[in-house]
């Protein structure tokens, strides 16, 4: 899978810091990508943001976290809304904005959807491209996340 | 006084913009509309006529690109911030080819949004 190439995951890798420097002037940390045992493209969170890669490319980013992040994160950026919608808004914009970062290294040819946001840990998730999912986890704030690519090049 | 509209998909990102612009080191601006996608702006900025606008890039129904060109044809005399989370050159070169005047990368922080309107109104 290309996406597991070094290089894309230092995109991907680089990009969640930045969002979380940039968003909530606390650093996260990211720790070593592996690879997900199962082919379905997402750690399943509290709360999931789905991205959608069209063009070039085929598959998926998604973003998971748990409420207690996400909440964190709507304090900290001022929102006084922390309904079960405020909380699926903001899973969805992270996913956006950490895949619409990395077309500064994949170019336009990376079309990125609308985000799509669940909740709960039951809904399945389709594989959008071969091989497994390599998956990013990332500590902000005495939290965990994890971000999940699973892309490759379109034929 | 300015008018605004704020486009964008995420209710969290349009609370935010709104939010930033009361910052006292905006330019006065009154807020006229929010919209999540595309079509709802073209309906707020047919009765409302804003001469600011934030616009996002990738939404639903009717996305950013196509949103700035019909604005721009609407009211040749707004301007257009696009806020997006696309941040290649080329995005930005054609979101400006459209009708757009001036463009910030998401993630944003207060201070770089409030300068990209003094930008925008200068």
């Amino acid at each position: 899978m290309s996406a597991a190439r070094p290089v894309d995951i230092e995109v991907f890798s680089e990009s969640i810091k930045r969002y979380f420097d940039v968003t909530t002037r606390k650093k996260a940390s990211v720790r070593s990508a592996y690879l997900l045992d199962s082919a379905e493209p997402v750690v399943r969170c509290d709360y999931n943001g789905l991205i959608n890669l069209e063009g070039g490319f085929r598959g998926s980013v998604c973003f998971s976290a748990d409420r207690g992040l996400l909440t964190h994160v709507l304090l900290t950026i001022g929102e006084s809304d922390y309904s079960d919608e405020s909380h699926r808004d903001i899973v969805g914009e992270i996913a956006n904005t950490l895949s619409g970062r990395a077309r500064r290294h994949f170019g336009e040819a990376l079309d990125i959807s609308p985000p799509q946001s669940f909740a709960g840990r039951s809904q399945a998730v389709q594989p959008r491209a071969s091989g497994r999912p390599v998956a990013i986890p990332i500590d902000w704030n005495g939290y965990e996340a994890w971000l999940v690519v699973h892309m490759e090049p379109r034929a | 006084m300015h008018t605004l509209m704020i486009v964008d998909d995420s209710l969290i990102i349009r609370n935010r913009i709104l939010r930033i612009a009361k910052d006292p080191r905006m330019p006065a601006v009154e807020v006229v509309g929010t919209a999540r996608d595309g079509e709802e702006a073209l309906a707020i900025a047919g009765r409302h006529r804003p001469d600011l606008v934030t616009m996002d890039l990738t939404m639903p129904n009717m996305d950013g690109a196509a949103c700035i060109e019909a604005l721009a044809a609407m009211l040749p005399r707004a301007r257009i911030l696009v806020v997006s989370a696309l941040s290649d050159k080329a995005t930005a070169l054609k979101a400006m080819k459209k009708g757009a005047h001036g463009f910030i990368n998401k993630p944003f922080g207060d201070a770089a949004l409030v300068e990209a309107f003094g930008e925008l109104v200068r």
